[in-house]
């Protein structure tokens, strides 16, 4: 068994009494992919937070290789291996694509010429080399959400943590963003994310999570887990799911295009 | 002791004032969500308006007010409509805008009154009211009166109208607000009259007790800043509280340490209760808005 | 949050990133060649060296400001803080010790960025519009401060320094020698731009100021970044208070925190020639500066505080209308002319 990369150990965080997310365990191994899936307001974008720093739980622990990282800032679990995007996509948005994969890559080198030589590289790998030099603001939303994958690569993570990165995206859009991942994870990343496409979920995970209301309600393989009573159960007392296997309306993200 | 009582009641009165002019720059925080620099120079308006009103048609400003605090209301329904609408994303240039502001209706009238100072004259600013052995000066009280009674109005206008209503959904969430029906630009317009007509109304009230100059908002927004984040951001009680507290606190000091430390004070109690507590005593708002974040 | 503000900020300036380090060093080096050429062309007007030295100094306080301001997003309202602290330590090192401003400016310029990193460390932590109401309250408590400790600010009378000519005194016979020092300022001032916009602190700068969360999950420790920049700026806003106090030799508390005069109009300069460009203060300055003193002489008289009622009408307007400043305009009318640029590196 090897040891685990990301480690949470029943994590809570309370808000003012709402328990957003309540004792939820889990194990994420070096070169797996774990998905979370769950309802609405099942807590998954709070519990990512717990795990990027954003948010520091009310009890329990997160280790990270081993360390425990519960009061670490965001930017020193960068440091340390994780790279993360988010579900509303933020690009920087007065800078060119090269430069908000540059801002990624100086985390490792300062100088600039080879930030920006690696952060090329990196554009390279994700196909968006020719448009280096466009302002992240003209780019479309795929091409976005592809962008904030190269900024965060750009820190030669050895986690990535994806928020919702198909969210918005058209169909073929997503099988060409499943094939960028799946090369990447060919290369010895690890994946923990959020879908709310089940079509992505089946096509690109090893382990998956549900939450519901905060907890963890089942965990195992795509299969067995998107066939299961209680699952479906936790969707459909939301009247969110749809017939098995497509799309789960990925209600207010908010995006803006 | 009879000092320290003095100094109390000065320092309550003086925080009417403070509440009267904060209770305007409160409400467009809370909805529209911006700052309005220019808060200062509304009430330096409704001053020079209520003056000449006196000078040429001697007019109490008791009467007056009845036409300044609309006329700056109007005003500041421009003011929203011409220059805060077109940039209600743009928070850093709303700084530059409202700050612009600020230095043209300063200037403007410094053009115009030629830097004379004006004065309306000590009959009606000088009358005392008598507690005890302790004066107090009318106008002082009356404000006090009038800025609790307006509060008291303000309160019900926001949990009896429809307009009010339609202004308290609009603090809280302005897309929810959209979704029931509600004319956000509208009800934005409408909060920065209100809060224009306030300050042009705590004006007209002071203008007995100070002497006019362009100047004078200055006096005023700082203060009017520690009150609305001491109050805490969209309420209006907490702008009469805080108003006082801020009031009590500057006597207090000013009597016991220097008078000068004013902006000292002020700045003091900003920045305290931003990092203690930045939703304030009162505040609707959340500490988003307000501005505090995880320091990392 | 500021993601919408900042949609008109230009990428970069010139090639950018691209770039390489000489091409960039020949740039900065023929502008500002060309931006001193006015001291030889006005050497023998006085009135027009005045102007001239005043519009250099003001570009680099309002391209000092921009480092925060413009690449960092934060917006000071309060340097005119930094500035007096420049101004009052240097006049009093001549006044009391006799200390030459060239030797005092430096150590004068790290204490300035010393009080900037602790006034700053608490108030980062404030958004937008808070943010610059805590700068602006710092800029009256300096105000009320330096009026109460006359006896190292003298007070509301002042300091005057005595006329004692000389280079080590920094005090100068001729106009053009002042003109020539403010414009080293500047070129100072842009050249630590120009370094700072492609470093990695540079860099930075511009990610915390277009989204702090993408920031941090890019590894940047953002209350660092902020106060490393501020730092820089305080630095370098009061080595200009130090020759400002040495240009006029005479400092009173209004002179130094009048925020039209002082604090808001670096910014002002700034918005007016393009926030968050190189070239921007400088260009701000160079329409603003002339155009205001003509004001100011020519109609002060008739009609006090013409000239702050214009800028304050062109602030707002600037606000409204030209977001992106002189350099933004230069940009559109060269998209119209010649096309957008190319997307290939």
């Amino acid at each position: 068994m090897s040891p685990a990369m990301l480690q949470v150990k029943t994590a809570s965080k309370h808000f003012l009494g709402l328990k957003a997310v309540d004792e939820v365990s889990l194990t994420v191994r070096p070169g797996e992919i774990v998905s979370i899936i769950g309802p609405n307001g099942a807590g998954k974008t709070t519990f990512f937070n717990l795990l990027t720093g954003q948010l520091a739980p009310t009890s329990g622990e997160v280790l990270f290789e081993g360390q425990p990282i519960n009061h670490l800032p965001p930017h020193a679990r960068a440091r340390l291996g994780m790279g993360r995007t988010f579900q509303i996509s933020k690009p920087l948005i007065a800078l060119t694509a090269l430069e908000n994969v540059m801002i990624g890559a100086f985390l490792r080198d300062a100088p600039l010429s080879v930030a920006r030589d690696k952060a090329m590289l990196v554009l390279e790998k994700v196909g968006l080399a020719r448009l280096a030099m466009r302002r992240a603001g003209d780019l479309t939303l795929s091409e976005r959400r592809r962008l904030e994958v190269a900024r965060a690569l750009a820190l030669q993570p050895k986690i990535m943590l994806l928020d919702e990165v198909m969210a918005g995206l058209n169909q073929s859009e997503v099988g060409q963003a499943i094939e960028l991942l799946q090369g990447l994870h060919a290369q010895g990343l690890t994946f923990l994310i959020i879908e709310h496409n089940l079509k992505v979920v089946r096509a690109f995970s090893e382990r998956v999570v549900v939450l519901d209301r905060g907890r963890h309600i089942a965990e195992g393989s795509a299969d067995d887990i998107l066939n299961s009573p209680a699952v479906i159960q936790a969707y459909l007392g939301d009247g969110h799911m749809g017939k098995g296997g497509t799309d789960v309306p990925a209600s207010a993200t908010g995006e803006h295009a | 002791m009879s000092d320290l009582i003095n100094v109390l009641m000065f320092g309550l009165l003086l925080g009417g004032i403070y509440g009267l002019v904060s209770i305007g720059l409160n409400l467009i925080f809370g909805v529209v969500r911006i700052v309005n620099f220019a808060q200062g120079e509304l009430v330096m308006f409704g001053m020079y308006g209520s003056y000449y009103a006196y000078s040429q048609w001697g007019m109490s400003p008791y009467v007056s007010v009845f036409l300044v605090a609309p006329a700056v209301g109007l005003l500041g329904m421009a003011i929203q409509r011409l220059v805060i609408q077109p940039l209600h994303n743009e928070s850093n240039m709303q700084i530059f805008a409202t700050f612009g502001l600020l230095m043209m209706f300063e200037n403007i009238m410094l053009m115009v009154s030629r830097g004379e100072a004006l004065s309306i004259g000590g009959d009606v600013g000088a009358e005392v009211v008598s507690v005890g052995d302790m004066k107090f000066s009318l106008v002082r009280v009356v404000t006090l009166v009038a800025v609790t009674l307006i509060t008291i109005g303000l309160h019900f206008f926001l949990s009896r109208t429809m307009m009010g209503k339609a202004i308290r959904a609009v603090t809280q969430d302005k897309r929810a607000a959209r979704t029931v029906g509600i004319h956000v630009e509208r009800t934005y317009l409408f909060t920065f009259g209100i809060g224009a007509a306030l300050a042009g109304m705590a004006g007209a009230m002071l203008t007995p007790i100070y002497s006019i100059t362009p100047t004078v908002g200055g006096n005023f927004i700082l203060a009017a800043f520690a009150v609305v984040v001491l109050g805490g951001l969209g309420s209006v009680w907490g702008a009469y509280w805080g108003g006082l507290i801020v009031g009590v606190v500057e006597a207090l000091a000013g009597f016991y340490i220097d008078p000068v430390l004013r902006s000292a004070i002020w700045f003091l109690i900003f920045l305290v209760v931003l990092v203690v507590k930045p939703a304030g005593l009162l505040g609707q708002v959340g500490a988003e808005e307000v501005g505090f974040r995880e320091q990392h | 949050m500021n993601n919408i503000d900042t949609n008109q900020r230009d990428a970069h300036a010139g090639q950018g990133v691209m770039a390489s380090t000489n091409k960039v060093l020949i740039t900065y080096l023929l502008s500002m060649v060309l931006a001193a050429l006015p001291i030889v062309l006005l050497v023998d007007d006085a009135h027009w060296l005045n102007i001239l030295a005043f519009t250099y100094l003001m570009g680099g306080l309002a391209a000092a400001w921009n480092i925060i301001g413009g690449f960092g997003g934060q917006f000071s309202l309060g340097h005119g803080v930094f500035f007096a602290i420049g101004a009052y330590m240097t006049a009093q090192g001549v006044i009391r010790f006799g200390w030459s401003p060239w030797v005092t400016m430096l150590p004068i310029a790290a204490v300035a960025a010393l009080v900037a990193m602790l006034i700053s460390w608490p108030t980062f932590r404030l958004r937008g519009p808070f943010f610059a109401i805590a700068t602006l309250a710092f800029n009256e408590v300096a105000f009320v401060l330096a009026n109460h400790f006359d006896s190292f600010t003298g007070g509301p009378r002042g300091l005057m320094i005595p006329f004692k000519a000389g280079f080590a005194n920094m005090i100068f016979r001729e106009r053009w020698q002042y003109a020539l020092l403010m414009f080293a300022f500047v070129a100072l001032v842009v050249g630590v731009s120009v370094w700072l916009r492609r470093s990695r602190l540079g860099y930075y700068l511009l990610a915390v100021r277009e989204d702090e969360d993408a920031a941090r999950a890019s590894g940047i420790n953002v209350l660092s970044v902020k106060l490393r920049g501020m730092a820089i700026s305080a630095f370098l806003t009061a080595m200009g208070g130090s020759l400002f106090t040495m240009y006029l030799r005479y400092i009173d508390p209004p002179t130094l925190f009048t925020l039209p005069e002082v604090g808001v109009k670096f910014a002002l300069l700034a918005l007016i020639g393009g926030i968050g460009t190189i070239a921007g203060p400088l260009l701000g300055a160079a329409l603003i500066i002339p155009f205001e003193n003509h004001l100011r002489a020519e109609m002060a008289n008739a009609l006090p505080g013409l000239n702050l009622a214009v800028l304050g009408l062109l602030m707002v307007l600037a606000a409204l209308f030209m977001k992106r400043g002189i350099v933004g305009a230069f940009e559109d009318a060269r998209k119209r002319w010649f096309g957008p640029k190319e997307d290939k590196p």
